[in-house]
Order: structure tokens, then C-alpha cells, then sequence
């Protein structure tokens, strides 16, 4: 008999999208298998196969030489898969305690009338320092930090008798300790003979944990080796389909032009302090700044999304009213917000939809009847310029990866006459590839109006900014010229360990 | 080039079946059940499928469908307005009370009434909008101010020709009649010839308004707005929509509706009784979302809702004419209604 996990053929399809094809893999007791792959490779897809989320699909699983049956959740708990999920809180109850989270699916199914709360709270501590976890079980598990929750999962799980453990992007928000501390309970999970699939943009924590590197592309298997020849540009060419190379676009020569907007003095209470900025045709400012440091506040306030206690904005030197987007997309101030499926796609509506969406006017005829052939047409181009896949101006936005929804709110704002356009949190979340593209349009956008880049991911600012403002607790506390950019000094001013310059 | 278009499709014949099966059943499924309903009807009664008695249950469901478009307007921007069968009550009494105890010409007493509906949307939209009441909670607010101010206008009396004056200190009768021009709107044919009634003028009236609302929603730049409104009001905010402006007009219509349907309702009874728009509030909500499973709209949309209508009225006309006691029609519809919403999103959801 031989041990494992065998998946063969495994398949999905959609109307019109072919999301798996023919993927097969194996995974074995005590090792861990890395699958990479761009956004839109289908690793999702085969996450959910194996956890029970499809009822259909193609292919057959075997455990330990036995075919096994997965069409509902319980079907793979019950065989021993259990999945870790970028999104803990899907998968936990807020109001409950941790012992009650813990031990969730026990105090569903036995039958027990009365709780016995000292013993649950012994057992559900004994679980958790199966993972080497130390938490207090009665707190409520609202209180927990992300990080804290994601262990929660996982000693769930190992108290659900887990054989094969699947981890999805675990580490997006997660601190660099908090990252050791969950490579630690990885390995000891190994260590007791749980095989895990671990799913990640992040190579370097792909080759820091991995026995075995699966890379998928466009919902194919491309190539599968070993560990020991792990190769960064090797793996990067099997998940792109071509070689990177440097992936910003280079820094403008020209000097920039004529200032297009600036800002006197913005202040919203407890958010933004007596902020002041011009931005000038041609240049790309970068906004740099640990979460919550007040660059999201900023570019909404110069989108006119939220109210302002006070300050002046000037378009071309004429001071302009800002109480609503409207006003500031009459002005050609454009925003990519930060929860792209929140705030910036209509998810249920067509791609073609969205991306005429804030011009219909371009696109409408007497009684505001819309041309919708000079809409078509106007989509597919669009769709073409930032290469959006699939290329059908039908499909609709929800079915798209991240990286292709972000271009579908990019591409909303290309049919304007853009002033300012601002990117916040633009590639949070999207493949290398894609970034690539925004990166690209970014800069594209640079030659004809001004682009304000903000991202708490100080290499990024550094990598497309021609000019930064750094900026910490609602209040702009350096700025840097491309010459100066500088990771340490930038790094001092955003967490406020250096005092404000200037 | 798609990805659908690189791996050509190698499904299983059963699974293809069962998911072209699917796909027509939520597609076509509404359209079906009615069709299956009229044959059932038609197979127990000869005069079920005559021109004239088409003619009468779409005379009938004109009203109703005026007022779920109104309702399909407001859900279509994701809000919800319950106070349209109180409007639409509201307009039966004030209308005819305009022209009865105020002896005012049947023009003005339908200027008036529009006026009010005007005002009702406004309103309901400066609760909502303004004041930020839940949608649902402000329009039941405006359901009970409506049906009040329709109490208080007589007093609680139905308005009738030669009724006693309720404002009157003495006891008076009311001069005041009921125009014949106004009872056209709701009485008159059109088109007749010999043999031919015509067709029932609330029925041009419904289709007027079915045919533009329809375009309205489906081919101008204004109902993109305000399905990208319903779909997701803070990216269409962020999109530069003018999401209030929107929200608005889309209550404004939607009570602008309900009146215009309790002035062909008064013109068709020929008076205001009291009370006579509260059954077309769950009526048009029901057709509302009964178009969301027509054509597999999964959205509110006129068509669809103009059919959920007639769905409604088919039932009632069919069950009048076998006979059945008016006692088991609401049941019936309830349990008709469930079948056919249960069939068409189970399946909606099944097949994704």
C-alpha cells in the first residue's frame, strides 16, 4: 500500500472559462508540497475540489490506495483534509470563546445536554498546545488578533484528527514573527505526519518551507521538482509563461510640467493633519506609510469621498469644491480604491459594464439612449490595452482573478481625461504579472497627467515613485526625490521613530 | 483569446443534459408554469381562453402592474418602498374627493393628485436619503402617514356622488360628481369595432408606461445608474455616479406610479372607497420578485415583473372561473407563488 494523497485529472469548468484542467498531484504524510501560480492559475479552484466546496468536477481522489468520494465539506473533514483560508473569519463564530471555537464541530454533533465549561476549556487548552499555541480559551475570539485566529484554525483542525492540511496564502497579513511562529507550527505539523499544501505568492517562504513545488498556470500543471532545485527565476518563468525581468517600468528623464492640483492645509479630525501636496503633470508621487498612517484617508479626501473639517484643494490655481466623486471626476481626479470588490467593481455586472460605467455620457445618444455598438467597441479595446483575461466584455467581474478585476477598475478610469489619477493599494493581492501591468499603466498614465501611488509596501514606492511623501499618524513627515529614496530613512519616518521633517 | 477557447469541452453527455436542463428551467421556467396555468385553465373552462376574457384579466392586472413597476423601479436602486399601496389608496380618495366634495374639474383633480404623489416621493426620499432611516422602515412610516391622511381627508367615508359633506357643519350633500372624462381612464375602449369592446384603456395606460419604463431601465445611460446604484452603492459613489440624485428619482417614480395607478383604480369603481390600494402592496412586491426568475433575470426588471403580474392574475381569474371560494385564493397564490420562486433559485443556485 502506499501512503498519500493522489489526485488524478483533476478538472473544473465554468460556462465559458476552463478554471482546472487535468491537474493531477500527490501528497504524502510528513511532507510539505508548495503550489504556486499566478492569480487565475486555478489554484483556488483545486483548493476547493479537495475541501468539498464543488459538488462536480473531473477527476478521482484516492487515499491510501482508496478512492474517496469529496462532494461536500463534510466528505473531506471526513477523510482528514482540512483547509486554512486566507479569510479566518468566515470559519469562526465572533461571539463565541476560543474552547467553544476549538471544539466547534464536537459540541455540534455529541450529545451533550449541559456544558461542562472547566472541562471544556482543560480540553480545548490541550488542543492548543498540540501546536504549541498558548491563548486564553475564554476570551471571545472577536478579540483575537488575525494571527492569533489563523492558529485558532489550525489547532482546530489538528483536533479534528487532520491528515492533510491545506494552507491558503496564510501569510498576506501577517507580521514577520507572527510568520516564524506559524513556520514553526508547519513544521511541526510535518513532524507528526500531516502532509500540507501550502499556497503562496511569497517564494521565498515557498522555498523556506517546501519538500516539493507543484506550479500551475492557467489552471495546468506546468512543471513539478524538487525542493533542492528550487530556482527563483525558474519558477518565476513556469508561473508567468516568460522570464521577468525587472518589473517596475524605468523612472521618467523628463523634468515634470506644470502643476495640475495642489492641497492647502487638509484636516479631517483624528484622520488627516494639515496636509499640504502639489502634484505636476508627468511625475508619479509615491505616498509611503505603515497601515493606518493616513494615505487612504488622504487620496479619499482628494476624491472627495469623505468630508473634510477643513483645507482648500486648486485645480490649475481655481480652488474647486470637493463634497462628492463627482464633483472631483468632473475635475479628472480618478481614484483606484482599496477594496477593489467593494469599492471599486460592480461584481454581478459585465466587464463592459464597469468600464463605462462613470462616462456614460461618452457613450449615450438622444434621451440617453446608449450606443451600445461604440460601447463594445470602446470595451474591447480596452480590454485589449491592459490585457484583460478573459477578453469577453461579457464576462461577468465576480468570475475574473484579482489581477483582472483591478485592470477592470483601472480600465473605468481610461476613458476620461484624466488630471490626477491615484492608486491606493493597487496590487494588493494580485499576481506578479499583473502588478507588472498596473506598474506599467501607472507610468503610461504619467506622460499625460499626474499619478499619486500610495501602498504600504515601501519597495513598491520606492520602485515606481519619481517623488515620495512618506506619511505617519494623518500627517505628511517626510519627503524624499528619487535620488534620495532611502529603505531605512523611509522606514524611521513612517513607523515615527525619526520626528516629522521639514 | 479565452480560456474556454483554448481547452475545447469535453463534458460528460448526462452532466450536459441535466445542465442544459437547468439552464432552461431557470430561463424559461416562469414562462412555462404560466403557460402550463393557462392550459390548465382553458382545458376546465371553454370561456377561459377568449379574447374578451384576456382582455379582462389584463384590465385587471393594469392597475397591479403599474404599481410593481414602481416597486421594480425602487428595488432596482437596492432600496425598497412599502408605502405604494397606501399611495396608490391615497390617490383613489383624494382624487375623487377633489372633484365630489370640492367640485374642483377632473384636470386639476388629477394635477392635484400627481402633485401629492410628487410629494409623497419626496419625502420618502428625505427620510431615506437625508435622514438615513432604513428604506424599508421610513416608506412603512409613509405607508401609515398615507393611510391616515386618506382617513382623514373624509373622515373615513367612501366618496360617492351625493354623498353627505364630512367638512360641512351642517348636513349637507355634496354637489360634486365624478367627471365622465375621468371614468374613461379607467372604463374606456378603445379600438372597439362591431363585435369588439376594444381594448380597455388601463391596459394602453399600463403598456405606455411598461414600454418606457423598460427602455428607461434597460437602454439609457439613467437605468445603468440605477442598476449600478442597486448593485453596489459605494462603488458606484466611487464611479462618480450621482448615487443620491438616483435614489431620489427612483422614489419620486416609484410614488409618482402608485398615484397614477389609484387614479385608474378610482376611475374604474367610479369612487373612493375607502381602503382600495392596501391589497396592491403585496401583490406588487410578490410580482416584483417573481420577475427576478423570469428569463433568469436574477435581477428586478420590467418585463419580468410585468409577467409576475399577469402570473398573479391568470391564478385569480382562473380560480374565480372554476369556482373555487374566494376563501382558498390567497392560499393558493401563497403556495403557488412559493413553488415557482423555490424552482427557479434552487435551480439558479445549483447551476453555478
Amino acid at each position: 500500500m502506499t501512503q498519500g494523497l493522489y489526485a488524478k485529472g483533476l478538472g473544473k469548468r465554468f460556462p465559458g472559462v476552463v478554471a482546472l484542467d487535468d491537474v493531477s498531484l500527490e501528497l504524502q504524510p510528513g511532507r510539505v508540497m508548495a503550489l504556486v501560480g499566478a492569480n487565475g492559475a486555478g489554484k483556488s479552484t483545486l483548493i476547493k475540489i479537495l475541501t468539498g466546496y464543488y459538488d462536480s468536477y473531473e477527476g478521482q481522489i484516492a487515499i491510501d490506495d482508496q478512492p474517496v468520494h469529496i462532494h461536500q465539506p463534510s466528505d473531506a473533514a471526513g477523510v482528514g483534509i482540512q483547509a486554512v483560508y486566507q479569510e479566518v473569519d468566515t470559519v469562526l463564530v465572533p461571539t463565541l470563546t476560543v474552547s467553544e471555537n476549538v471544539l466547534l464541530s464536537g459540541l455540534a454533533t455529541e450529545r451533550r445536554r449541559f456544558l461542562n465549561w472547566a472541562a471544556l476549556h482543560q480540553e480545548a487548552e490541550a488542543v492548543l498546545a498540540q501546536v504549541g499555541l498558548t491563548l486564553d480559551v475564554r476570551r471571545r475570539v472577536e478579540e483575537l488578533v488575525l494571527h492569533e485566529k489563523q492558529m485558532l484554525v489550525i489547532a482546530r483542525a489538528v483536533s479534528q484528527k487532520v491528515r492533510y492540511l491545506i494552507f491558503d496564502e496564510p501569510t498576506t497579513s501577517l507580521s514577520l514573527p507572527e510568520v516564524e511562529r506559524l513556520f514553526g507550527i508547519i513544521r511541526t505539523l510535518k513532524a507528526q505526519g500531516v502532509g500540507i499544501l501550502y499556497i503562496s505568492h511569497r517564494l521565498m517562504e515557498v522555498a523556506a518551507l517546501a519538500d516539493e513545488i507543484l506550479v500551475l498556470r492557467n489552471g495546468r500543471k506546468i512543471t513539478q521538482f524538487p525542493a533542492s532545485e528550487f530556482d527563483f527565476g525558474r519558477i518565476s518563468e513556469a508561473m508567468l509563461g516568460s522570464a521577468v525581468q525587472d518589473i517596475f517600468p524605468p523612472k521618467t528623464d523628463t523634468p515634470p510640467g506644470e502643476t495640475l492640483l495642489t492641497a492647502e492645509g487638509l484636516t479631517r479630525r483624528g484622520k488627516l493633519k494639515d496636509i499640504s501636496l502639489s502634484v505636476r503633470r508627468g511625475e508619479i508621487i509615491g505616498v509611503a506609510g505603515l497601515v493606518g498612517a493616513g494615505k487612504t484617508e488622504l487620496l479619499r479626501a482628494l476624491f472627495g469621498a469623505d468630508p473634510l473639517d477643513g483645507g482648500q484643494v486648486c485645480v490649475n490655481g481655481q480652488p474647486i469644491t470637493l463634497r462628492t466623486p463627482e464633483q472631483a471626476v468632473a475635475q479628472g481626479i480618478y481614484l483606484v480604491p482599496e477594496e477593489r470588490r467593494s469599492q471599486g467593481v460592480l461584481v454581478e455586472e459585465k466587464i463592459q459594464r464597469n468600464i463605462t460605467l462613470p462616462f456614460l455620457g461618452q457613450f449615450s445618444r438622444v434621451l440617453g439612449l446608449i450606443d451600445r455598438l461604440r460601447e463594445r467597441e470602446h470595451s474591447v479595446n480596452t480590454i485589449s490595452r491592459l490585457g484583460i483575461v478573459p477578453a469577453n466584455p461579457d464576462a461577468e467581474v465576480q468570475s475574473l482573478s484579482g489581477g483582472n478585476q483591478q485592470k477592470v477598475v483601472i480600465g473605468k478610469w481610461l476613458t476620461g481625461q484624466p488630471r490626477v489619477v491615484m492608486f491606493d493599494e493597487a496590487t494588493q493581492g494580485i499576481d506578479v504579472k499583473a502588478k507588472q501591468d498596473v506598474y506599467r499603466i501607472a507610468r503610461e498614465l504619467a506622460r499625460s497627467a499626474a499619478v499619486i501611488y500610495a501602498s504600504s509596501d515601501i519597495d513598491e514606492v520606492i520602485g515606481i515613485a519619481d517623488r515620495m511623501i512618506v506619511m505617519h499618524a494623518g500627517q505628511i513627515v517626510a519627503e524624499f526625490t528619487a535620488a534620495e529614496f532611502d529603505r531605512a530613512r523611509i522606514l524611521e519616518y513612517a513607523t515615527g521613530s525619526k520626528p516629522k521633517l521639514m | 483569446m479565452s480560456a474556454a477557447a483554448s481547452h475545447p469541452t469535453t463534458e460528460p453527455r448526462v452532466d450536459r443534459a441535466r445542465r442544459l436542463f437547468n439552464d432552461f428551467i431557470v430561463k424559461y421556467g416562469m414562462l412555462a408554469a404560466i403557460g402550463i396555468l393557462i392550459l390548465f385553465f382553458s382545458l376546465q373552462n371553454d370561456a377561459f381562453l377568449t379574447v374578451n376574457n384576456l382582455l379582462l384579466i389584463a384590465r385587471a392586472v393594469s392597475i397591479l402592474c403599474i404599481v410593481a413597476i414602481g416597486v421594480t423601479i425602487s428595488v432596482s436602486v437596492d432600496g425598497f418602498d412599502v408605502s405604494v399601496g397606501a399611495v396608490t389608496g391615497l390617490s383613489v380618495l383624494l382624487s375623487t374627493s377633489l372633484m365630489v366634495i370640492w367640485n374642483m374639474p377632473w384636470y386639476v383633480a388629477i394635477l392635484i393628485t400627481l402633485g401629492a404623489g410628487l410629494l409623497v416621493g419626496l419625502i420618502n426620499s428625505f427620510f431615506i436619503i437625508k435622514l438615513r432611516i432604513p428604506d424599508l422602515l421610513a416608506t412603512l412610516g409613509m405607508l401609515y402617514l398615507a393611510q391616515g391622511a386618506q382617513l382623514m381627508l373624509t373622515q373615513g367615508e367612501s366618496v360617492f356622488r351625493g354623498m353627505f359633506n364630512p367638512w360641512a357643519t351642517e348636513r349637507v350633500q355634496t354637489t360634486g360628481d365624478i367627471a365622465q372624462p375621468f371614468k374613461q381612464i379607467g372604463q374606456g375602449f378603445v379600438f372597439g369595432s362591431e363585435g369588439f369592446n376594444g381594448i380597455p384603456i388601463p391596459i394602453i395606460i399600463m403598456l405606455v408606461i411598461a414600454f418606457s419604463v423598460h427602455v428607461f431601465l434597460q437602454y439609457t445611460r439613467w437605468g445603468r445608474m440605477f442598476y449600478a446604484v442597486g448593485g453596489n452603492r459605494e462603488a458606484a459613489r466611487l464611479s462618480g455616479i450621482p448615487v443620491n440624485r438616483v435614489r431620489l428619482f427612483a422614489y419620486i417614480l416609484s410614488a409618482l406610479l402608485a398615484t397614477i395607478a389609484g387614479i385608474v383604480l378610482a376611475s374604474r369603481i367610479g369612487s373612493g372607497a375607502i381602503r382600495a390600494g392596501d391589497p396592491y402592496l403585496l401583490d406588487a412586491v410578490a410580482a416584483t420578485f417573481f420577475g427576478f426568475a423570469v428569463l433568469g433575470a436574477r435581477r428586478p426588471n420590467v418585463f419580468g415583473t410585468v409577467i409576475g403580474a399577469l402570473f398573479v392574475g391568470i391564478m385569480l381569474n382562473g380560480l374565480t372561473m372554476m369556482n373555487v371560494e374566494w376563501f382558498f385564493q390567497d392560499f393558493i397564490k401563497g403556495f403557488v407563488l412559493i413553488a415557482s420562486l423555490a424552482m427557479s433559485f434552487f435551480l439558479v443556485k445549483r447551476s453555478q
